[in-house]
């Protein structure tokens, strides 16, 4: 069994030189590194992925995975880790003899992770992985390194951090907050202090209220009970809008308003004026998307690799027309030296007095951004 | 005819109108957005009208079935008009694709495009849902048709040209917004996609 | 019993219904419950309250219509006759019989086999293949379609593009959100062209999930069909 890890920076070719290496004969498994890229797109039940994978002899131990058993849960509403998870265990009943995997091991949490590395150490199949978290090569595997092309998309983190205008980001305070799902009690008497110029890690499971208690902060709901102050001022998003809280999501395409950078500043703009909620100019706009890689503003999203347009997606947090940035998996596809950059530029948006709210399962991310943890789940949220 | 590439715009096409068609139903709207995914399915295929007649034509009618049997029985009986509009955006609509495209955007032949589009559409819509509407819902298919139907029922026409000149009056306007987002939509495709789904 | 012979069954209903006046509706619908009652059992009186509550309102908005605006029925209006508000009131009972035992049977085939998942009842009803592969296909993409919605929503709203009530800016504005899900679709969709499925051939495995072969109809089949049937010859032939 060959087992390679392909190892370089982002935009040097690794994506190219693991499919090269699967092939397109319809003899490998392929788990990608965009978001749905572990599903197959041919099934609304987990029951039904798995049965299309499913092969005439099971030719490999199974990867056990609780989301199995979910039987009629659609593979769309999964959480990233949750349908990596799924894949691996699709691709354990199947008959493929190879796995390839690009960096979608990072969307899982750290135990999960291991125990997918396991799996794929000692399974009767030939794994080719790139994993920017992989930085060696574990005992057993062999390394393919790839150099950064000439091409590739230039960041500048350093220099938005830099840039950055100083702040005074609002205290926020939530009080004895209830909030509720039809089929499911999220919150129940919540107390919350989040102090400025502080920076927060979300825990806990799934389906826990990370996404809610981002979705109460920005107003796509409201509380049934309790309220939220900024700076001791009551704030009520779902009415008010959103003043506070720049959000970049986990998948990046989710948040452009518009199909070029352009047109998604101007809109963001006319719809934040209406507030009073200055933007940056359209001149330092392209300066900072420059830094974070785009040539120009008229660039077409879409076109742009998915590794750039995640990067773009920090265009709004670090813009500095909200005190608080919210961050969702920042670091999903982002090589070793980006990651690094980022917890620096993070950092520096706390000691500029922004407050900051980040999701990761990043550990080493993490514990490179001096935070403090707050824990939901159980209806609650604590400050560990 | 129906490569790989063709039928993922066919069923994303379709997705669109049982997923937009959903949203506006339970929201209660009074407007469709259900034939957006059909008309734009025969623009990501033009040139080829008989190939884009074809795919619209799929997307359509297994959109139809789907909202019938997840959302809104009684919407397959207007599977022929499904018919009609992925004819009209095959063989006529399409042919706007260029100027749909165009950067920058020419507002004037944009609009004028959107607009005679939307009225061939919507005219399309409305004779033959008509024999639908006056049979099967008597004429009335909700609270924006009631009262439209109301007057010319009163005034002595019988149902079925009721049911029509209610569509007449209503259908048009609805089918423009359709084709205006449809061409918005085709304006932002990524060109790679739309390549892909060409085969060029 | 199939689901081709349930299809059978409800398209059968649905042709007698249409036909069908008062009595013949009424015969229709005894079937019909008849058919709740031995198939699905507790979960008839369900099909029953959904399929009342998607008639009610047309059935409101056409009574304001026939029998309080318009005072008479289409063929007195059609024949140039004075007519009843008695005659309007059968036209909308009839109407709305029929629209509610289309509601009815469909309800009672979705219901019936609801314990299937959906690749399982797409595989076994007869239909060419490729309209299998592509229904399939399309509730896939529904799923990641609506997933997409719910988190666009959440960053549009976060934008202030749009808001999460109704509002004047979401009229202007929602066609963003539109875009910004069709955007991120497609992106899924061609990743899925390009990496996925040619790796793997994954569209041939849809090929072999969905083969089977076609299953007979049953004597449950034929005995609900052969009801159906003659209860919808009577209910014409009564009308």
């Amino acid at each position: 069994m060959e087992r390679v890890a392909i190892a370089g920076p982002n935009f040097s070719g690794r994506s190219e030189t693991l499919r090269a290496r699967l092939g397109a004969d319809g003899k490998s498994f392929f788990l990608g590194p965009y978001a749905e890229a572990a599903l197959s797109g041919l099934s609304s039940t987990v029951a039904d992925e798995i049965a299309i994978y499913r092969g005439s002899a099971q030719r490999h131990a199974t990867f056990p995975a609780d989301i199995a058993a979910a039987g009629m849960r659609k593979p769309a509403t999964l959480s990233g880790g949750e349908q990596v998870l799924l894949a691996l265990h699709c691709f354990s009943r199947s008959d493929y003899g190879a796995i390839g995997i690009d960096t979608a091991l990072e969307q899982l949490d750290v135990a999960n992770r291991a125990r997918a590395l396991d799996y794929l150490a000692v399974g009767a199949f030939d794994v080719t992985l790139a994993d920017n978290r992989v930085e060696q090569a574990p005992a057993g595997w062999s390394r393919q390194d790839t150099a950064r092309t000439a091409d590739g998309f230039s960041l500048d983190l350093e220099g938005i951090a830099g840039a950055l205008k100083p702040r005074t980001a609002p205290a926020i305070a939530i009080s004895g907050m209830d909030f509720s799902y039809p089929s499911k009690d999220i919150f129940r008497g919540v107390d919350l202090s989040l102090a400025p110029a502080t920076i927060y890690r979300l825990i806990g499971d799934n389906g826990a209220g990370k996404t809610t208690l981002l979705k109460l902060l920005v107003g796509v709901l409201a509380p049934a009970r309790g309220t939220i102050s900024l700076d001791g001022t009551p704030y009520q998003p779902r009415r008010s809008g959103n003043r506070a809280f720049a959000l970049a999501t986990q998948n990046p395409d989710h948040q452009w308003c518009g199909a070029t950078l352009r047109e998604d500043v101007a809109r963001r703009r006319n719809a934040l004026s209406g507030r009073g909620i200055a933007l940056p100019s359209e001149e330092e706009f392209a300066a900072l998307s420059r830094r974070l890689g785009a040539k120009s503003l008229d660039n077409h999203v879409y076109e742009l690799p998915l590794v750039a347009r995640k990067r773009l997606s920090w265009l709004w947090p670090f813009c500095g027309a909200m005190p608080w940035a919210m961050l969702d998996e920042p670091t999903i596809g982002q090589d070793r030296d980006t990651r690094v950059a980022l917890a620096a530029a993070v950092t520096r948006l706390g000691e500029r007095g922004y407050g900051v709210l980040f999701v990761t399962h990043d550990d080493d991310f993490a514990a490179c951004v001096p935070h403090r943890v707050l824990r939901i789940g159980g209806g609650t949220i604590r400050e560990e | 005819m129906l490569t790989t590439p063709r039928l993922i715009v066919i069923a994303l096409c379709a997705a669109l109108n049982v997923s937009l068609g959903t949203v506006v139903y339970l929201i209660k709207l009074p407007i469709y957005l259900d034939s957006i995914g059909t008309i734009l399915c025969a623009l990501l295929l033009a040139p080829d009208r008989i190939v884009g007649f074809v795919c619209a034509t799929l997307a359509g009618l297994i959109s139809v079935a789907l909202i019938g049997l997840l959302v809104n029985p009684f919407y397959p009986w207007f599977a022929l008009t499904m018919v009609a509009i992925a004819a009209v955006s095959a063989f006529l609509t399409a042919g706007g694709a260029p100027v749909f495209r165009a950067r920058p955007m020419p507002v004037v032949p944009f609009a004028i495009r959107v607009v005679l589009y939307g009225i061939v559409t919507g005219i399309m819509a409305a004779v033959v849902s008509a024999p639908v509407v006056a049979y099967l819902f008597g004429g009335v298919t909700g609270s924006g048709s009631a009262f439209i139907v109301a007057l010319f029922l009163k005034a002595g026409q019988q149902v079925l040209s009721a049911a029509l000149l209610s569509g007449l009056a209503a259908d048009p306007v609805d089918k423009t917004l359709q084709v205006l987002f449809a061409a918005l939509l085709y304006r932002a495709t990524p060109v790679d996609f739309i390549k892909l789904v060409r085969g060029q | 019993m199939t689901p081709n012979g349930a299809i059978v069954f409800g398209l059968v209903v649905v042709a007698g219904a249409m036909l069908a006046r008062d009595a013949g509706l009424a015969m229709l619908a005894v079937v019909c419950i008849a058919f709740g009652a031995v198939e699905i059992q507790s979960r008839t009186l369900r099909a029953l309250t959904w399929s009342a509550g998607i008639v009610a309102p047309l059935a409101a908005f056409m009574a304001v219509v026939w029998i309080g605006i318009v005072g008479r029925a289409p063929d007195e209006i059609a024949a140039g006759v004075t007519g009843s508000r008695t005659a309007a009131m059968a036209h909308v009972l009839t109407v709305s019989g029929r629209l509610f035992l289309v509601a009815l049977v469909v309800q009672l085939v979705i219901s019936r086999f609801a314990h299937l998942t959906p690749l399982q009842f797409i595989r076994s009803i007869a239909a060419p293949v490729t309209v299998k592969k592509l229904t399939v296909l399309t509730l896939s993409l529904i799923d990641t379609i609506l997933q997409a919605v719910d988190r666009a929503r959440t960053a549009l709203i976060a934008a202030g593009v749009v808001t999460p009530g109704f509002s004047m800016r979401n009229i202007g504005h929602g066609f963003i959100l539109i875009q910004t899900v069709w955007l991120s679709v497609i992106t899924i969709a061609t990743g899925r062209l390009k990496d996925k499925w040619p790796a793997e051939n994954t569209l041939a495995r849809l090929d072999h999930a969905l083969s089977s072969p076609s299953v007979p109809l049953g004597c449950a089949d034929l005995i609900w069909i052969g009801l159906a049937a003659v209860a919808s010859a009577v209910a014409v032939a009564v009308r």
